[in-house]
């Protein structure tokens, strides 16, 4: 169901209440006499005894935001946005209400009402102007209400722009090929490091496949990768695995990450998403082709207002937006204005952690705590986002009480299908029976309603239970039919954002409560990305393509540094910014801020080109490093801060999947389109036919084709530090834990790889020795140490019988031997680390 | 990761240069048994900085929300007003009328607490409970109370309770999960997550429904445990010792490889570690969950060959088990409790099905000595409304509810916190889920202002910006 009219107009019926920021600026005179005196006598003494715990900077913890200490933090008042005292207005004072003891929820001091000549002092101080000599502004820091002065916070360095800088002069000579290896070594020359020997020709390969397509090399491409000395053959590879469609595969999962990418809701009821695969394959081929990156954010935030070449090129922008309705949402509550301020703070949180680096969604409730970011800020950019209509789909149910319709991107847009033609008989079957359960649930519905009140108590819960259970049935073949046109042709949907109608400004909600509504504030952008006296006010609809454009755009300070260090995290190992969703006050530092701006800056240039920022770091001497220990670097810098060795890497969980299955010549490169998801219906009975489908038999296509059910990750992917679905991450995890032992030893998919390995192993051709070197290559890219021989040989010597004890049958032994000397190479660390 | 120090990686890299496979098998062996006599790593057990209360605890959650006033919230006027209107509550489906329980209450222990008789066995135990009368959570909702009882937010995706509880002491036994959750519901993920904090602090799931989804009342969830373990515990296809010499190959190549990186890799070294640990668990896992090695008495005690009692008697006899054996945290679900209809077959039902197990388990856990560290806490998401809903249900009710905890550091036989006269809202003393959350915490020397993960640029706690110690209640 779309969000009707009234539901969002009670939203914004927002109270005209001017915010009394500048109170305190009305009379500055002296303070006569007599009033200090009274003052001094009759106030100061009761503030400090009753108020001063809770309310002052000194108090170990500020309640409500609100200090009493200063003429300031007493006018302002606390996080409620009501000025604690208006001079001479008692209606507008908020701590003469609280003294008052009339509201339940707001009475000072809270144990014990003040004395009534108290009280009437109170009275009588504010009506005759509320006279303070206490001038001293209240501190910054320790909860009191904070005036962000966004001057200060332009200064930030990330909120600044970037510049380039020539890169620096270096006194090691000969190392440096490409500037950003002048950046590097000079930042290792500063500290006393030296770079280590560069990484040795197999290990390279192996590295630049991983990283570029997430599939080891093949023997083959080792072979003629060190075979060519040609001084471009650096390069050559890394062409060769940018213009593969594995390229695509790979890449577009780092953005899936951050983009929180997943094909149910998750949180409480985890309703199936039929058609978010369609946003996946959006962004494969995003990565593939190489969309400027700048174009890529725009149709992510408003592709539906983007102009278009033709329909394919226009469903393709639409898909885009499934970005923003994608996240996870908590379909069960009951208060549809809370499920879309909900929905619009997942957005804004996405949004603005993805694509600048910030958490503006800690301004919903206040103002930031530690950027310069301001409660009206969150609620300008609210404003633009209840502005559109985020289109999600689902069908109603016992525990659905929030849906929508999908948008039909149209037949000419030539989009795939998740499923199959059904035959015009087929669906005229699927609508007789939508018809049959349609009318059965209108039946329950008459019958409960015409029995009398007394009988209808009587049946109580299961005459609501029947009209539910037939409803849910209806909605359920519903949902069926919604996938065909009339011919059987399965309709191409798609989740997605379209504009409203008529935009709609957001007011303020004190603490995020939509039961507070206060101040409402023009839709706009971010006060302190933009430069001083800038407009920030949109110009037209609902304002998401002021955004696109003011995201995506070569003065946005944080737009492109961000995504350069996210690139320079995943081919690296670390950011140059070490916290890549957080560019903020909390953010850590840039450990290189002029390769970061130096990368950013080229990255523009480069027309916003992704596939040209990751060559330029790949050929870098910096990436080609070797990543051997060096006792007198490691003493210096232990983390290797300054890159003097590449990072040891432990691979992503879907390049451990991904390698197994192509080394055991399993991997299955071409999925049928869509999801699993998407063939599996809605409902509970989607959930389970879905899990029916995914445990019948493994899938042994790509990892990112698997079905991303936030909560219902597949193992294989959880155990190795798949992130949290729905949250944010531009840096995984990589934990070293039991459960991964566990699976690689014992776990069925892993002792299938295993033999399908082994499968392939003993059908070559040669001698044993032949064979095994032949597992090397394709486990390791390198053929095996003689130590390493000897441990296999050991192994060899005993695992057969132990087999045979175990009860393996004998003519059985020695192929069992097989498959778990493979399942020991694929359980190895050096299967799953980088060097 | 694990970051050993600099000595003995050095001691590893020039011993292990030149050995055969043989020596260095026996090395990781020596490492192995070093490693877990001085356990170190996110896992290791920490010293709170509060004095220590308990060690342990012992979650029974009761999902559903089950009526606090059929349990041990005892109305009188409850049951003399029964039949009359309900005051200012609008049932969901029509009139509502006050309803009197069902089942009597008496005066139970030393301390005369009210219990009804629905729980004959666990009321000999009145004298060890801290009954919390007061409780409250912010909705009604199962699903989002639920998260809430668990996570602090309705909201959300927040770390758990037990998440956060090993964050804050790591664990004893470094051969077992530290966090342990028998037969969470199907879609509730998040009761036993880590959100935000590392993944090694997440709980480990025991049994639970084959299938995704939950929701309603999913009988499989509860068939008993005999088939329930750790995930991929099992090697189902070779020997032990077949095993071991596969694994022995694997730890060969694994130091290989970091001879190959110069005798350093704390990467490598991370690797070889978890393979001894997960070797170790595969052979601790089972035998803390074999069952049959406990004597007969102690399995009449829990009342495991009951037919209504013997799923849950075998659970709480594993969370002894675990407790025992040094887990740190150990979470039992029982349900479902969302008594709308049927509600006098079916609470009894359920009130039979953990009666004696739940006794068995606090008198097992005292007489070895084991209660005074493990706090033992039942309840559920919220409770149920003194009116009725049809002629025998109750709705939810979450203003007002009722848990209790038990051993490790809370005073027994005692009411904290008082509902009004019908047991609809918390009066006094009101236990919110963020207090009940803060004083869990407290008894475990964790401070819950203070214990806090930096997450997207802030401190994070598991009670918020809320939270206060009910510091009546502890011992």
């Amino acid at each position: 169901m779309k969000p009707t009219a009234p539901v969002l107009a009670a939203i914004f019926i927002a109270t005209a209440r001017l915010v009394h920021g500048a109170a305190e600026a009305a009379s500055q005179a002296a303070i006569a006499p007599d009033q200090l005196a009274f003052f001094e006598k009759n106030i100061r003494p009761v503030l400090v005894q009753q108020c001063y715990k809770c309310h002052s900077a000194e108090a170990s913890k500020v309640k409500g935001g609100l200090t009493l200490d200063t003429k300031h933090g007493l006018r302002l008042g606390g996080e409620s946005g009501q000025p604690g005292v208006t001079p001479g207005k008692l209606a507008e004072s908020s701590i003469w209400e609280a003294i008052l003891w009339e509201d339940d929820d707001k009475k000072m001091p809270p144990k014990q009402k003040l004395p009534a000549e108290v009280i009437a002092n109170f009275k009588k101080w504010i009506e005759m102007g509320a006279p303070d000599p206490r001038e001293t502004k209240v501190a910054a820091a320790g909860g009191g209400k904070r005036v962000i002065d966004m001057d200060q916070g332009r200064k930030h360095w990330a909120f600044q722009k970037p510049v380039k800088k020539a890169p620096p002069e270096v006194k090691t000579e000969g190392w440096a090929r490409t500037d950003i290896d002048r950046f590097i070594l000079a930042g290792m020359e500063a500290n006393g490091l030296h770079p280590v020997k560069d990484a040795d020709r197999p290990t390279l390969i192996r590295r630049i496949a991983f990283d570029l397509t997430g599939l080891p090399p093949t023997p083959d491409d080792v072979k003629a990768f060190v075979a060519d000395q040609s001084p471009d053959a650096v390069k050559r590879v890394i062409d060769m695995y940018l213009d593969s469609d594995r390229y695509g595969e790979k890449w577009a999962r780092h953005w899936l990450d951050v983009a929180r990418y997943a094909e149910s809701s998750g949180k409480e009821v985890n309703v199936l998403y039929p058609e978010a695969w369609r946003y996946r394959d959006y962004v494969i081929e995003s990565f593939e082709k190489d969309k400027p990156y700048d174009l890529f954010l725009k149709e992510q935030i408003a592709g539906d207002l983007l102009q278009f070449d033709d329909k394919r090129d226009q469903a393709q922008k639409i898909v885009a937006t499934g970005f923003l309705a994608i996240g996870a949402k908590g379909h069960n509550n009951r208060d549809k204005r809370q499920f879309i301020m909900d929905m619009v703070d997942e957005q804004i949180d996405a949004m603005s952690q993805s694509m600048l680096g910030l958490t503006l969604a800690c301004a919903r409730c206040h103002d930031h705590k530690f950027d310069p970011v301001a409660q009206r800020d969150y609620y300008a950019l609210a404003g633009i986002f209840l502005s559109s209509d985020t289109l999600f789909g689902t069908y109603k149910g016992v525990q659905n009480n929030n849906t929508s319709t999908l948008i039909d991107l149209g037949r000419e847009a030539a989009q795939p299908a998740a499923l199959a033609k059904i035959s015009s008989a087929e669906f005229a079957a699927l609508k007789r029976k939508y018809e049959e359960a349609d009318k059965a649930a209108r039946e329950a519905e008459s019958e409960v309603r015409s029995m009398r009140t007394k009988e209808r108590d009587k049946a109580g819960v299961s005459a609501f239970l029947r009209i539910r259970g037939t409803l849910d049935r209806a909605e359920t073949v519903r949902a069926d039919l919604d996938q065909f046109y009339e011919d059987g042709t399965p309709r191409a949907l798609a989740m997605g954002v379209l504009d409203r109608d008529r935009p709609i400004d957001s007011p303020i909600l004190v603490r995020g409560d939509i039961k507070q509504p206060a101040e409402v504030v023009p839709r706009g952008l971010v006060e302190v990305l933009c430069a001083k006296g800038e407009p920030l006010n949109i110009s037209r609809g609902s304002g998401r393509l002021d955004l696109a454009y003011w995201i995506a755009s070569k003065d946005n300070p944080l737009t492109a540094r961000v995504m350069a260090n996210r690139v320079w995290l995943k081919l690296m190992g670390s950011g140059i910014v070490p916290t890549p969703d957080n560019f903020g006050f909390m953010g850590q530092k840039p450990t290189h801020p002029e390769l970061l701006d130096h990368l950013a800056v080229t990255f523009m240039e480069n027309g916003w080109s992704v596939k040209k920022l990751i060559r330029s770091i790949m050929m870098s001497r910096a990436y080609q490093s070797g990543s051997a220990h060096d006792a007198a670097n490691y003493a210096v810098d232990p983390d290797n801060k300054f890159h003097w060795r590449m990072n040891q890497r432990r691979l992503d969980a879907e390049a451990i999947r991904d390698a197994m299955l192509a080394v055991s010549g399993a991997l299955n490169l071409y999925p049928v389109d869509g999801s699993p998801v998407a063939r599996a219906g809605e409902g509970r009975e989607g959930l389970t036919a879905l899990y029916r489908e995914v445990s019948s038999k493994p899938l042994t296509c790509r990892s990112i084709f698997l079905p991303i059910v936030r909560d219902q990750i597949p193992e294989f992917l959880s155990v190795f530090d798949f992130p949290d679905a729905s949250l944010v991450n531009g840096d995984r995890d990589t934990t070293n834990v039991s459960s991964q032992s566990l699976f690689l030893m014992n776990n069925s998919q892993a002792q299938g790889a295993a033999d399908a390995f082994a499968a392939r192993i003993a059908k070559m051709e040669g001698a044993p020795l032949d064979k095994l070197k032949a597992a090397y290559m394709l486990a390791f890219s390198r053929n095996p140490t003689d130590a390493e021989l000897t441990a296999i040989r050991n192994f060899w010597n005993k695992f057969p019988d132990q087999a045979a004890q175990s009860g393996t049958p004998k003519d059985k032994v020695q192929y069992a031997a097989l498959s778990a000397f493979c399942q020991s190479l694929m359980a190895s660390a050096e299967f799953r680390y980088l060097n | 990761m694990n970051t050993p120090s600099f000595n003995r990686r050095d001691f590893l890299k020039t011993t292990s240069n030149g050995f055969g496979y043989l020596a260095f098998a026996a090395l990781a062996r020596e490492q192995a048994l070093r490693a877990a006599a001085e356990p170190a790593g996110p896992l290791a057990p920490k010293t709170p900085p509060l004095p220590q209360r308990a060690k342990h605890v012992i979650f029974l959650c009761m999902q559903g929300g089950p009526s606090h006033v059929d349990t041990f919230d005892y109305k009188p006027k409850l049951a003399a007003d029964s039949g009359k209107a309900a005051p200012s509550v609008a049932g969901r489906y029509g009139q509502t009328k006050l309803m009197a329980s069902p089942w009597k209450f008496g005066r139970h222990g030393r301390s005369g607490l009210y219990i009804s008789e629905l729980f004959p066995e666990l009321a000999k135990h009145a004298d060890e409970l801290c009954i919390l009368n007061s409780m409250a959570t912010d909705l009604p909702a199962h699903p989002q109370a639920f998260s809430q009882l668990h996570t602090g937010t309705t909201q959300f995706v927040r770390p758990s309770l037990g998440a956060w509880t090993l964050y804050g002491l790591g664990t004893m036994n470094q051969n077992l999960p530290g966090f342990i959750t028998l037969n969470p519901p199907g879609n509730a993920t998040r009761t036993y997550g880590s959100a935000f904090l590392p993944a090694i602090y997440q709980g480990t799931k025991v049994g639970g429904p084959a299938l995704p989804g939950g929701g309603g009342g999913n009988i499989r969830r509860y068939a008993g445990m005999e088939q329930a373990s750790v995930s991929n515990i099992k090697n189902n296809r070779y020997s032990t010792d077949a095993q071991r010499t596969q694994l022995d190959l694997v730890q060969a190549l694994n130091r290989s490889r970091m001879s190959l990186d110069g005798g350093v890799s704390p990467e490598v070294e991370g690797v070889i570690e978890s393979y001894e640990l997960a070797f170790r668990m595969q052979a601790e896992v089972p035998k803390v969950m074999d069952l049959g090695k406990e004597s007969a008495a102690t399995k009449a005690l829990y009342g495991i060959d009951g037919q209504n009692t013997g799923a849950f008697a075998r659970q709480c006899l594993m969370a002894r088990k675990f407790v025992e054996a040094g887990v740190r945290f150990i979470e039992v679900t029982h349900g479902p409790w969302d008594h709308h209809f049927n509600l006098k077959a079916s609470l009894e039902r359920n009130c039979d099905a953990i009666d004696k197990p739940v006794a068995g388990l606090l008198t097992d856990l005292k007489q070895r000595g084991l209660l005074k560290d493990t706090l033992v806490i039942w309840g559920g998401e919220f409770g149920r409304t003194p009116h009725s809903q049809g002629d025998d249900g109750r709705d939810h009710n979450n203003k007002g509810f009722t848990m209790w905890m038990a051993g490790g550091g809370v005073k027994g036989g005692m009411n904290y916190g008082i509902t009004d006269d019908y047991g609809y809202e918390a009066l006094y003393n009101k236990m919110h889920v963020h207090d009940w959350h803060a004083t869990v915490l407290h008894l475990l020397g964790l401070d819950h202002e203070r214990l806090t993960y930096r997450y997207a640029g802030r401190d994070f706690r598991l009670t918020d910006v809320y939270g206060t110690v009910a510091k009546e209640i502890v011992a």
